[in-house]
Protein backbone atom coordinates (compact mmCIF):
# COMPACT_ATOMS: atom_id res chain seq x y z
CA UNK A 1 0.00 0.00 0.00
CA UNK A 2 3.25 2.58 0.05
CA UNK A 3 2.20 4.68 3.02
CA UNK A 4 0.37 2.97 5.19
CA UNK A 5 -0.66 5.46 7.93
CA UNK A 6 -2.98 8.55 7.29
CA UNK A 7 -4.48 11.27 9.17
CA UNK A 8 -7.63 9.98 8.00
CA UNK A 9 -9.70 7.31 6.05
CA UNK A 10 -12.82 8.06 4.53
CA UNK A 11 -14.98 5.35 3.47
CA UNK A 12 -17.12 5.70 0.42
CA UNK A 13 -16.56 8.35 -2.46
CA UNK A 14 -20.13 9.35 -2.54
CA UNK A 15 -20.79 13.31 -2.03
CA UNK A 16 -20.39 12.84 1.94
CA UNK A 17 -16.91 11.08 1.82
CA UNK A 18 -15.76 13.57 -1.23
CA UNK A 19 -16.39 16.72 0.68
CA UNK A 20 -14.77 15.18 4.06
CA UNK A 21 -12.24 14.17 2.32
CA UNK A 22 -11.48 17.70 0.32
CA UNK A 23 -12.01 19.62 3.34
CA UNK A 24 -9.64 17.55 5.36
CA UNK A 25 -7.19 17.63 2.19
CA UNK A 26 -7.43 21.69 1.94
CA UNK A 27 -6.51 21.75 5.75
CA UNK A 28 -2.84 19.92 4.79
CA UNK A 29 -4.37 16.18 6.13
CA UNK A 30 -3.32 13.23 4.59
CA UNK A 31 -6.49 11.65 3.39
CA UNK A 32 -7.14 8.16 1.62
CA UNK A 33 -10.29 7.86 0.34
CA UNK A 34 -11.33 4.55 0.04
CA UNK A 35 -14.19 3.55 -3.22
CA UNK A 36 -15.29 0.06 -3.86
CA UNK A 37 -16.74 0.75 -7.14
CA UNK A 38 -14.64 0.95 -10.33
CA UNK A 39 -15.69 4.96 -9.78
CA UNK A 40 -17.36 7.05 -7.63
CA UNK A 41 -20.47 7.13 -8.36
CA UNK A 42 -20.83 3.69 -9.93
CA UNK A 43 -23.28 2.30 -7.29
CA UNK A 44 -25.33 5.94 -6.49
CA UNK A 45 -28.95 6.54 -7.61
CA UNK A 46 -30.50 9.68 -6.29
CA UNK A 47 -33.53 11.66 -6.65
CA UNK A 48 -32.53 13.54 -9.84
CA UNK A 49 -31.30 17.08 -8.55
CA UNK A 50 -28.45 19.08 -6.50
CA UNK A 51 -28.88 22.81 -4.96
CA UNK A 52 -27.00 25.02 -5.53
CA UNK A 53 -27.12 27.16 -1.83
CA UNK A 54 -25.61 24.43 0.51
CA UNK A 55 -23.03 23.01 -2.58
CA UNK A 56 -21.74 26.90 -2.84
CA UNK A 57 -20.54 26.68 0.69
CA UNK A 58 -18.21 23.65 -0.08
CA UNK A 59 -17.04 24.83 -3.63
CA UNK A 60 -17.89 28.26 -4.88
CA UNK A 61 -19.75 28.80 -8.34
CA UNK A 62 -19.64 25.08 -8.65
CA UNK A 63 -21.76 25.51 -11.68
CA UNK A 64 -19.28 26.99 -13.89
CA UNK A 65 -17.20 23.87 -13.53
CA UNK A 66 -19.52 20.63 -12.04
CA UNK A 67 -21.22 18.33 -14.80
CA UNK A 68 -24.81 19.50 -14.54
CA UNK A 69 -27.74 18.22 -16.71
CA UNK A 70 -30.35 21.37 -16.63
CA UNK A 71 -30.66 24.27 -14.13
CA UNK A 72 -34.85 23.38 -12.66
CA UNK A 73 -37.14 26.56 -13.54
CA UNK A 74 -40.43 24.66 -12.77
CA UNK A 75 -40.92 22.45 -10.03
CA UNK A 76 -44.74 20.77 -10.38
CA UNK A 77 -46.50 18.47 -7.39
CA UNK A 78 -49.22 16.16 -9.19
CA UNK A 79 -52.24 14.29 -7.02
CA UNK A 80 -52.71 11.93 -10.07
CA UNK A 81 -55.75 9.70 -9.97
CA UNK A 82 -56.05 7.29 -13.37
CA UNK A 83 -56.81 9.74 -15.77
CA UNK A 84 -56.18 12.91 -13.64
CA UNK A 85 -54.04 15.04 -12.23
CA UNK A 86 -54.60 18.31 -9.54
CA UNK A 87 -51.40 20.13 -9.96
CA UNK A 88 -49.58 22.31 -8.43
CA UNK A 89 -46.34 24.48 -9.57
CA UNK A 90 -44.15 27.37 -9.98
CA UNK A 91 -42.15 28.33 -12.96
CA UNK A 92 -39.44 30.75 -12.12
CA UNK A 93 -37.54 31.85 -14.92
CA UNK A 94 -34.52 33.54 -12.28
CA UNK A 95 -33.90 29.99 -11.09
CA UNK A 96 -32.34 29.62 -15.29
CA UNK A 97 -29.63 32.59 -14.69
CA UNK A 98 -26.72 32.63 -12.18
CA UNK A 99 -26.63 32.04 -9.49
CA UNK A 100 -29.43 29.12 -10.36
CA UNK A 101 -31.57 27.04 -7.88
CA UNK A 102 -30.78 23.75 -8.57
CA UNK A 103 -29.51 21.42 -11.17
CA UNK A 104 -30.56 18.14 -12.31
CA UNK A 105 -27.80 15.70 -12.55
CA UNK A 106 -26.87 12.46 -13.02
CA UNK A 107 -24.68 10.78 -10.48
CA UNK A 108 -21.85 8.68 -12.00
CA UNK A 109 -20.55 11.91 -13.64
CA UNK A 110 -21.39 14.29 -10.45
CA UNK A 111 -19.94 11.87 -7.80
CA UNK A 112 -16.96 11.55 -10.10
CA UNK A 113 -16.56 15.01 -10.70
CA UNK A 114 -16.24 15.74 -6.54
CA UNK A 115 -14.08 12.93 -5.87
CA UNK A 116 -12.16 14.45 -8.26
CA UNK A 117 -11.80 17.59 -6.34
CA UNK A 118 -10.91 15.91 -3.22
CA UNK A 119 -7.88 14.08 -5.38
CA UNK A 120 -7.31 17.83 -6.67
CA UNK A 121 -6.47 18.69 -3.19
CA UNK A 122 -4.75 16.13 -2.39
CA UNK A 123 -6.48 13.50 -1.42
CA UNK A 124 -5.39 9.90 -2.44
CA UNK A 125 -8.15 7.85 -3.59
CA UNK A 126 -8.07 4.23 -3.92
CA UNK A 127 -11.39 2.82 -5.90
CA UNK A 128 -12.31 -1.38 -6.61
CA UNK A 129 -11.49 -1.24 -2.90
CA UNK A 130 -14.02 -2.94 0.01
CA UNK A 131 -13.61 -2.35 3.80
CA UNK A 132 -14.39 -5.21 5.81
CA UNK A 133 -13.73 -3.83 9.05
CA UNK A 134 -12.64 -1.10 11.15
CA UNK A 135 -9.70 -1.59 13.55
CA UNK A 136 -9.10 -0.63 17.40
CA UNK A 137 -6.61 0.47 20.03
CA UNK A 138 -7.02 -0.19 23.34
CA UNK A 139 -7.30 3.19 25.30
CA UNK A 140 -8.14 1.90 28.75
CA UNK A 141 -9.63 -1.04 30.60
CA UNK A 142 -12.80 -0.60 28.80
CA UNK A 143 -11.97 2.26 26.31
CA UNK A 144 -11.28 1.50 22.53
CA UNK A 145 -10.59 3.87 19.74
CA UNK A 146 -10.70 3.70 16.08
CA UNK A 147 -7.94 3.44 14.50
CA UNK A 148 -7.95 2.83 10.57
CA UNK A 149 -9.35 -0.06 8.85
CA UNK A 150 -9.09 -3.98 6.97
CA UNK A 151 -9.53 -4.31 3.94
CA UNK A 152 -11.04 -7.20 2.14
CA UNK A 153 -7.58 -7.99 1.18
CA UNK A 154 -6.32 -8.28 4.77
CA UNK A 155 -4.09 -5.45 4.42
CA UNK A 156 -4.68 -3.02 7.44
CA UNK A 157 -4.59 0.76 6.94
CA UNK A 158 -4.24 3.28 9.92
CA UNK A 159 -5.20 6.56 10.62
CA UNK A 160 -6.45 8.76 13.17
CA UNK A 161 -9.48 9.37 12.01
CA UNK A 162 -12.05 6.92 9.97
CA UNK A 163 -15.03 9.01 8.48
CA UNK A 164 -17.57 6.47 7.33
CA UNK A 165 -19.65 7.17 4.27
CA UNK A 166 -20.94 3.95 3.24
CA UNK A 167 -24.39 5.13 2.29
CA UNK A 168 -27.39 2.97 3.59
CA UNK A 169 -27.06 -0.05 3.36
CA UNK A 170 -23.10 -0.41 4.32
CA UNK A 171 -22.75 -2.39 7.41
CA UNK A 172 -19.33 -0.78 8.97
CA UNK A 173 -21.74 1.79 11.41
CA UNK A 174 -23.93 -1.06 12.72
CA UNK A 175 -20.61 -3.35 13.29
CA UNK A 176 -19.06 -0.46 15.36
CA UNK A 177 -22.18 -0.54 17.30
CA UNK A 178 -23.42 2.87 16.64
CA UNK A 179 -26.45 2.52 14.93
CA UNK A 180 -29.74 0.11 15.88
CA UNK A 181 -30.35 -2.23 13.35
CA UNK A 182 -32.51 -0.65 10.21
CA UNK A 183 -35.94 -1.90 10.27
CA UNK A 184 -38.38 -1.81 6.40
CA UNK A 185 -40.16 1.32 8.12
CA UNK A 186 -37.17 3.39 8.39
CA UNK A 187 -36.65 2.64 4.58
CA UNK A 188 -38.04 3.66 1.09
CA UNK A 189 -37.43 1.74 -1.78
CA UNK A 190 -36.91 3.11 -5.22
CA UNK A 191 -36.88 2.39 -8.60
CA UNK A 192 -35.58 4.54 -11.63
CA UNK A 193 -35.09 4.80 -15.22
CA UNK A 194 -33.24 6.62 -17.49
CA UNK A 195 -34.54 7.27 -20.67
CA UNK A 196 -33.17 8.77 -23.91
CA UNK A 197 -35.13 11.56 -25.35
CA UNK A 198 -33.43 14.29 -27.83
CA UNK A 199 -32.77 18.08 -26.25
CA UNK A 200 -35.26 19.23 -28.61
CA UNK A 201 -38.22 17.37 -27.39
CA UNK A 202 -37.39 17.58 -24.07
CA UNK A 203 -37.97 21.38 -24.29
CA UNK A 204 -40.81 20.98 -26.20
CA UNK A 205 -42.97 17.85 -23.99
CA UNK A 206 -41.78 19.97 -20.71
CA UNK A 207 -42.15 23.52 -22.03
CA UNK A 208 -38.69 24.84 -21.76
CA UNK A 209 -36.05 26.99 -23.33
CA UNK A 210 -32.45 25.10 -23.73
CA UNK A 211 -30.68 25.15 -20.38
CA UNK A 212 -34.16 24.88 -18.51
CA UNK A 213 -35.04 21.65 -16.39
CA UNK A 214 -38.45 20.78 -15.09
CA UNK A 215 -39.26 18.64 -12.28
CA UNK A 216 -42.78 16.79 -11.57
CA UNK A 217 -43.30 14.75 -8.29
CA UNK A 218 -46.23 12.55 -8.02
CA UNK A 219 -48.45 10.99 -5.03
CA UNK A 220 -51.24 9.05 -5.08
CA UNK A 221 -51.63 6.86 -8.50
CA UNK A 222 -47.67 6.39 -8.86
CA UNK A 223 -47.39 4.09 -5.78
CA UNK A 224 -50.20 2.04 -6.09
CA UNK A 225 -51.87 2.55 -2.60
CA UNK A 226 -48.66 3.06 -0.39
CA UNK A 227 -46.87 5.48 0.94
CA UNK A 228 -44.64 6.80 -2.04
CA UNK A 229 -43.99 9.06 -4.79
CA UNK A 230 -43.10 9.16 -8.40
CA UNK A 231 -41.24 11.59 -10.10
CA UNK A 232 -39.68 12.91 -13.71
CA UNK A 233 -36.55 15.10 -13.70
CA UNK A 234 -35.91 16.22 -17.31
CA UNK A 235 -31.61 15.75 -17.88
CA UNK A 236 -29.99 17.52 -21.38
CA UNK A 237 -31.02 14.52 -23.67
CA UNK A 238 -32.82 12.66 -21.18
CA UNK A 239 -35.37 12.04 -18.62
CA UNK A 240 -34.79 10.33 -14.83
CA UNK A 241 -38.46 8.21 -14.27
CA UNK A 242 -39.00 7.10 -10.70
CA UNK A 243 -41.21 5.52 -8.13
CA UNK A 244 -40.90 3.93 -4.61
CA UNK A 245 -42.36 3.95 -1.69
CA UNK A 246 -41.52 2.99 2.57
CA UNK A 247 -40.42 -0.92 2.26
CA UNK A 248 -42.82 -2.07 4.86
CA UNK A 249 -45.67 -1.62 2.54
CA UNK A 250 -44.45 -2.43 -0.42
CA UNK A 251 -44.09 -5.96 1.07
CA UNK A 252 -47.46 -5.66 2.92
CA UNK A 253 -49.26 -4.77 -0.12
CA UNK A 254 -47.44 -7.05 -2.18
CA UNK A 255 -46.13 -5.02 -4.73
CA UNK A 256 -42.58 -5.45 -6.96
CA UNK A 257 -41.11 -2.03 -7.62
CA UNK A 258 -40.45 -2.40 -11.08
CA UNK A 259 -43.68 -3.12 -11.95
CA UNK A 260 -44.85 -0.34 -10.24
CA UNK A 261 -41.86 1.61 -12.43
CA UNK A 262 -44.35 -0.02 -15.55
CA UNK A 263 -47.13 1.01 -14.69
CA UNK A 264 -46.46 4.75 -13.86
CA UNK A 265 -45.05 5.02 -17.60
CA UNK A 266 -47.99 3.69 -18.84
CA UNK A 267 -50.56 5.92 -17.08
CA UNK A 268 -51.60 8.15 -19.99
CA UNK A 269 -50.32 11.52 -18.58
CA UNK A 270 -46.70 9.90 -18.26
CA UNK A 271 -47.30 8.51 -21.41
CA UNK A 272 -47.10 11.27 -23.67
CA UNK A 273 -44.23 12.80 -21.92
CA UNK A 274 -41.80 9.54 -22.37
CA UNK A 275 -43.18 8.43 -25.71
CA UNK A 276 -40.57 7.00 -27.92
CA UNK A 277 -38.09 7.57 -24.81
CA UNK A 278 -35.36 4.58 -24.92
CA UNK A 279 -34.62 3.21 -21.81
CA UNK A 280 -30.61 2.46 -20.97
CA UNK A 281 -30.30 2.64 -17.67
CA UNK A 282 -32.54 0.72 -14.88
CA UNK A 283 -31.44 1.62 -10.94
CA UNK A 284 -32.64 0.84 -7.73
CA UNK A 285 -31.44 1.78 -4.12
CA UNK A 286 -33.35 2.29 -0.83
CA UNK A 287 -33.30 5.70 1.04
CA UNK A 288 -32.96 5.86 4.87
CA UNK A 289 -36.31 7.44 5.74
CA UNK A 290 -36.65 6.68 9.10
CA UNK A 291 -36.13 10.20 10.54
CA UNK A 292 -35.09 11.77 13.52
CA UNK A 293 -35.10 8.81 15.84
CA UNK A 294 -33.56 6.91 13.68
CA UNK A 295 -30.17 9.07 13.42
CA UNK A 296 -27.49 7.05 14.56
CA UNK A 297 -24.75 8.25 17.43
CA UNK A 298 -22.63 10.15 15.09
CA UNK A 299 -19.22 9.81 16.61
CA UNK A 300 -17.22 7.39 18.55
CA UNK A 301 -13.26 8.32 19.81
CA UNK A 302 -11.91 8.14 16.41
CA UNK A 303 -14.73 7.58 13.94
CA UNK A 304 -17.53 10.17 12.87
CA UNK A 305 -20.69 9.02 10.16
CA UNK A 306 -21.77 11.20 7.53
CA UNK A 307 -24.54 10.96 4.41
CA UNK A 308 -26.77 8.28 4.13
CA UNK A 309 -25.08 6.11 6.71
CA UNK A 310 -25.98 9.11 9.24
CA UNK A 311 -29.45 8.69 8.09
CA UNK A 312 -29.34 12.44 6.75
CA UNK A 313 -32.11 12.97 4.91
CA UNK A 314 -34.87 15.56 5.53
CA UNK A 315 -37.60 15.24 2.59
CA UNK A 316 -36.10 15.19 -0.74
CA UNK A 317 -33.16 16.82 0.57
CA UNK A 318 -30.12 13.81 0.69
CA UNK A 319 -26.90 14.60 -1.24
CA UNK A 320 -27.11 18.58 0.07
CA UNK A 321 -26.81 16.94 3.41
CA UNK A 322 -24.42 14.36 2.28
CA UNK A 323 -22.26 16.68 1.46
CA UNK A 324 -22.73 19.28 4.50
CA UNK A 325 -22.64 16.34 6.96
CA UNK A 326 -19.36 15.18 5.64
CA UNK A 327 -17.72 19.00 5.22
CA UNK A 328 -18.83 19.16 9.32
CA UNK A 329 -16.69 15.92 10.39
CA UNK A 330 -13.70 17.19 7.69
CA UNK A 331 -13.64 20.54 9.66
CA UNK A 332 -13.86 18.96 12.99
CA UNK A 333 -11.47 16.17 11.98
CA UNK A 334 -9.04 19.39 10.78
CA UNK A 335 -9.67 20.71 14.58
CA UNK A 336 -8.68 17.40 16.40
CA UNK A 337 -6.27 17.06 14.29
CA UNK A 338 -4.95 19.82 15.32
CA UNK A 339 -4.74 19.35 18.78
CA UNK A 340 -3.85 15.99 18.60
CA UNK A 341 -7.40 14.60 20.38
CA UNK A 342 -9.26 12.15 18.81
CA UNK A 343 -11.39 11.26 21.52
CA UNK A 344 -15.35 10.86 21.70
CA UNK A 345 -15.37 14.37 23.64
CA UNK A 346 -13.51 15.85 20.88
CA UNK A 347 -15.17 14.28 18.11
CA UNK A 348 -18.77 15.32 19.95
CA UNK A 349 -18.68 18.49 19.10
CA UNK A 350 -19.07 16.97 15.01
CA UNK A 351 -22.40 15.87 16.50
CA UNK A 352 -23.39 19.31 18.22
CA UNK A 353 -22.49 20.75 15.10
CA UNK A 354 -24.74 18.66 13.26
CA UNK A 355 -27.79 18.94 15.89
CA UNK A 356 -27.73 22.55 15.76
CA UNK A 357 -27.96 22.63 12.04
CA UNK A 358 -30.71 23.82 9.95
CA UNK A 359 -31.58 20.86 8.05
CA UNK A 360 -31.85 19.03 11.67
CA UNK A 361 -34.87 21.30 12.75
CA UNK A 362 -36.26 20.02 9.48
CA UNK A 363 -35.88 16.40 9.96
CA UNK A 364 -36.92 16.54 14.03
CA UNK A 365 -40.13 18.64 13.33
CA UNK A 366 -40.74 15.45 10.46
CA UNK A 367 -40.83 13.36 13.58
CA UNK A 368 -44.26 11.57 13.41
CA UNK A 369 -44.36 10.82 10.06
CA UNK A 370 -43.40 7.55 9.94
CA UNK A 371 -45.63 6.89 12.79
CA UNK A 372 -48.69 8.40 11.00
CA UNK A 373 -48.00 6.26 7.77
CA UNK A 374 -48.21 3.44 10.05
CA UNK A 375 -51.51 4.01 11.20
CA UNK A 376 -52.73 5.71 8.01
CA UNK A 377 -51.26 4.09 4.91
CA UNK A 378 -54.13 5.09 2.89
CA UNK A 379 -53.52 8.76 3.30
CA UNK A 380 -51.89 10.00 0.37
CA UNK A 381 -54.59 7.51 -1.85
CA UNK A 382 -57.45 8.94 -0.37
CA UNK A 383 -56.29 12.44 -1.11
CA UNK A 384 -55.47 12.16 -4.56
CA UNK A 385 -58.46 10.61 -5.04
CA UNK A 386 -60.82 12.79 -3.38
CA UNK A 387 -59.02 15.87 -4.92
CA UNK A 388 -59.10 14.56 -8.43
CA UNK A 389 -63.04 13.89 -7.68
CA UNK A 390 -63.52 17.31 -6.98
CA UNK A 391 -61.81 19.11 -9.11
CA UNK A 392 -63.58 17.26 -11.90
CA UNK A 393 -66.61 18.18 -10.53
CA UNK A 394 -65.30 21.79 -10.10
CA UNK A 395 -64.04 22.18 -13.65
CA UNK A 396 -66.96 20.16 -15.44
CA UNK A 397 -69.15 22.56 -16.82
CA UNK A 398 -72.81 21.75 -15.30
CA UNK A 399 -76.03 22.49 -15.22
CA UNK A 400 -76.27 23.36 -11.15
CA UNK A 401 -76.04 26.90 -9.40
CA UNK A 402 -72.45 27.42 -7.95
CA UNK A 403 -73.70 27.15 -4.44
CA UNK A 404 -75.49 23.90 -5.17
CA UNK A 405 -72.37 22.56 -6.96
CA UNK A 406 -70.04 23.39 -3.96
CA UNK A 407 -72.46 21.25 -2.02
CA UNK A 408 -72.43 18.34 -4.12
CA UNK A 409 -68.44 18.32 -3.75
CA UNK A 410 -68.33 18.76 0.28
CA UNK A 411 -70.91 16.25 0.08
CA UNK A 412 -68.76 14.10 -1.27
CA UNK A 413 -65.83 14.79 0.73
CA UNK A 414 -67.48 14.27 3.94
CA UNK A 415 -68.74 10.86 2.15
CA UNK A 416 -65.48 9.77 1.94
CA UNK A 417 -63.93 10.34 5.38
CA UNK A 418 -64.69 12.83 8.40
CA UNK A 419 -63.47 16.20 7.52
CA UNK A 420 -60.80 16.20 10.16
CA UNK A 421 -59.27 13.84 8.94
CA UNK A 422 -58.71 15.16 5.53
CA UNK A 423 -57.05 18.01 6.40
CA UNK A 424 -54.63 16.06 8.89
CA UNK A 425 -53.63 13.79 5.81
CA UNK A 426 -53.14 16.83 4.22
CA UNK A 427 -51.15 18.79 7.06
CA UNK A 428 -49.04 15.49 7.15
CA UNK A 429 -48.33 15.49 3.14
CA UNK A 430 -47.60 18.66 3.10
CA UNK A 431 -44.86 17.69 5.68
CA UNK A 432 -43.84 14.39 4.40
CA UNK A 433 -44.39 15.24 0.57
CA UNK A 434 -41.12 17.78 0.56
CA UNK A 435 -41.30 17.72 -3.02
CA UNK A 436 -40.16 20.92 -3.49
CA UNK B 1 -36.17 -18.23 -14.37
CA UNK B 2 -37.47 -17.35 -18.01
CA UNK B 3 -39.24 -14.01 -18.23
CA UNK B 4 -39.44 -11.52 -15.49
CA UNK B 5 -42.69 -10.33 -16.59
CA UNK B 6 -45.14 -11.76 -18.63
CA UNK B 7 -44.10 -9.06 -21.47
CA UNK B 8 -40.34 -10.23 -22.38
CA UNK B 9 -39.04 -6.72 -20.71
CA UNK B 10 -36.82 -7.55 -18.35
CA UNK B 11 -35.08 -4.56 -16.28
CA UNK B 12 -31.83 -6.44 -16.04
CA UNK B 13 -31.01 -5.92 -20.06
CA UNK B 14 -30.55 -1.92 -19.09
CA UNK B 15 -27.91 -2.18 -16.05
CA UNK B 16 -24.40 -3.66 -16.32
CA UNK B 17 -23.58 -6.03 -13.50
CA UNK B 18 -19.95 -7.52 -13.29
CA UNK B 19 -19.67 -10.79 -11.20
CA UNK B 20 -16.63 -12.57 -9.53
CA UNK B 21 -18.36 -15.84 -9.20
CA UNK B 22 -18.59 -15.52 -6.01
CA UNK B 23 -22.38 -15.45 -4.39
CA UNK B 24 -22.67 -12.30 -1.71
CA UNK B 25 -25.85 -13.31 -0.70
CA UNK B 26 -27.16 -16.21 0.70
CA UNK B 27 -30.48 -17.60 3.13
CA UNK B 28 -29.25 -18.04 6.37
CA UNK B 29 -31.53 -21.01 7.47
CA UNK B 30 -33.14 -22.75 3.81
CA UNK B 31 -35.56 -24.09 6.47
CA UNK B 32 -36.80 -20.71 7.62
CA UNK B 33 -38.09 -20.34 4.69
CA UNK B 34 -40.15 -23.09 3.78
CA UNK B 35 -41.67 -24.03 7.27
CA UNK B 36 -42.10 -20.11 8.76
CA UNK B 37 -42.53 -18.00 5.73
CA UNK B 38 -46.31 -17.32 4.43
CA UNK B 39 -45.73 -14.89 1.86
CA UNK B 40 -42.18 -15.29 0.29
CA UNK B 41 -42.13 -11.37 -0.19
CA UNK B 42 -38.59 -11.29 -1.18
CA UNK B 43 -39.72 -12.78 -4.29
CA UNK B 44 -41.84 -9.77 -5.14
CA UNK B 45 -40.25 -6.62 -3.11
CA UNK B 46 -36.99 -6.91 -4.50
CA UNK B 47 -36.93 -4.82 -8.10
CA UNK B 48 -34.82 -7.68 -10.15
CA UNK B 49 -35.76 -10.88 -8.39
CA UNK B 50 -32.73 -12.18 -7.05
CA UNK B 51 -35.11 -14.42 -5.21
CA UNK B 52 -37.73 -17.05 -6.42
CA UNK B 53 -39.09 -19.93 -4.57
CA UNK B 54 -37.81 -23.46 -6.11
CA UNK B 55 -41.27 -26.05 -5.86
CA UNK B 56 -38.90 -29.01 -5.87
CA UNK B 57 -36.16 -28.30 -3.98
CA UNK B 58 -38.77 -26.29 -1.29
CA UNK B 59 -36.31 -23.63 -0.91
CA UNK B 60 -35.39 -19.76 -2.07
CA UNK B 61 -33.41 -19.68 -4.70
CA UNK B 62 -30.92 -16.72 -4.66
CA UNK B 63 -29.55 -15.58 -8.50
CA UNK B 64 -27.05 -13.20 -7.36
CA UNK B 65 -26.15 -11.76 -11.21
CA UNK B 66 -28.84 -9.95 -10.69
CA UNK B 67 -28.59 -7.98 -7.87
CA UNK B 68 -28.06 -4.36 -7.98
CA UNK B 69 -27.21 -3.94 -4.57
CA UNK B 70 -30.36 -1.72 -3.85
CA UNK B 71 -30.38 -2.83 0.02
CA UNK B 72 -33.40 -4.12 0.56
CA UNK B 73 -33.15 -7.64 0.75
CA UNK B 74 -31.99 -8.47 4.55
CA UNK B 75 -34.47 -5.44 6.27
CA UNK B 76 -37.41 -6.64 4.09
CA UNK B 77 -36.93 -10.19 4.84
CA UNK B 78 -39.33 -10.59 7.89
CA UNK B 79 -37.72 -13.45 9.42
CA UNK B 80 -34.34 -11.73 8.98
CA UNK B 81 -33.00 -14.71 6.88
CA UNK B 82 -30.57 -12.95 4.21
CA UNK B 83 -27.85 -12.32 4.49
CA UNK B 84 -26.40 -9.80 1.75
CA UNK B 85 -23.82 -8.04 2.32
CA UNK B 86 -21.41 -5.82 -0.46
CA UNK B 87 -19.95 -7.38 -3.31
CA UNK B 88 -16.46 -7.47 -3.80
CA UNK B 89 -14.70 -4.42 -4.54
CA UNK B 90 -14.92 -3.44 -8.06
CA UNK B 91 -17.83 -6.27 -8.76
CA UNK B 92 -21.26 -5.55 -8.65
CA UNK B 93 -23.60 -3.35 -10.29
CA UNK B 94 -22.00 -0.32 -12.28
CA UNK B 95 -24.04 2.37 -13.04
CA UNK B 96 -23.32 5.02 -15.62
CA UNK B 97 -26.48 7.23 -15.38
CA UNK B 98 -27.05 7.48 -11.65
Amino acid sequence: MGNDRYDAIVVGAGPAGSAAAMTMAKNNMSVLLIERGEYAGAKNVFGGSVYRQPIEILIPAFWEEAPLERPVVSDELWLMDNDSAVKIGFTGLKFAKPPYNKFTAIRAKFDRWLADKAVKAGTRLITNTLVKDLLYEKTGIFDRKVSGVILESGDRIYSDIVILAEGVSGNLVEKAGLREKITPDDLTLYVKEILELPSGKVEERFNLEKNEGASIGMVGYPSSGAIGKGAIFTNKDSLSIMVGAYLNQIIDKGLNPHLLLKRLKQHPMVKRLIEGAKTVEFQAHTIPKGGYEQIPQLSAPGVMVTGDAAIMISGRRGTDLAMLTGMFAGEIAAQAKAAQDFSGEMLASYDRKVKNSFFMKDIAAGKGAKKYYELHPDADFLLSKAANDAAYDYFTVDLLSFNIKLEKIMGELKNMQPLPKTASDLYHGYLHWGVF
Amino acid sequence: MGNFLKTAENPLDYVEIKTDGTSHISIKEPRLCKEQCENKPCTYYCPTRVFYWDGDTQNIQVIYARCVECGACPYGCPHGNIDWHFPAGGYGVLYRHG
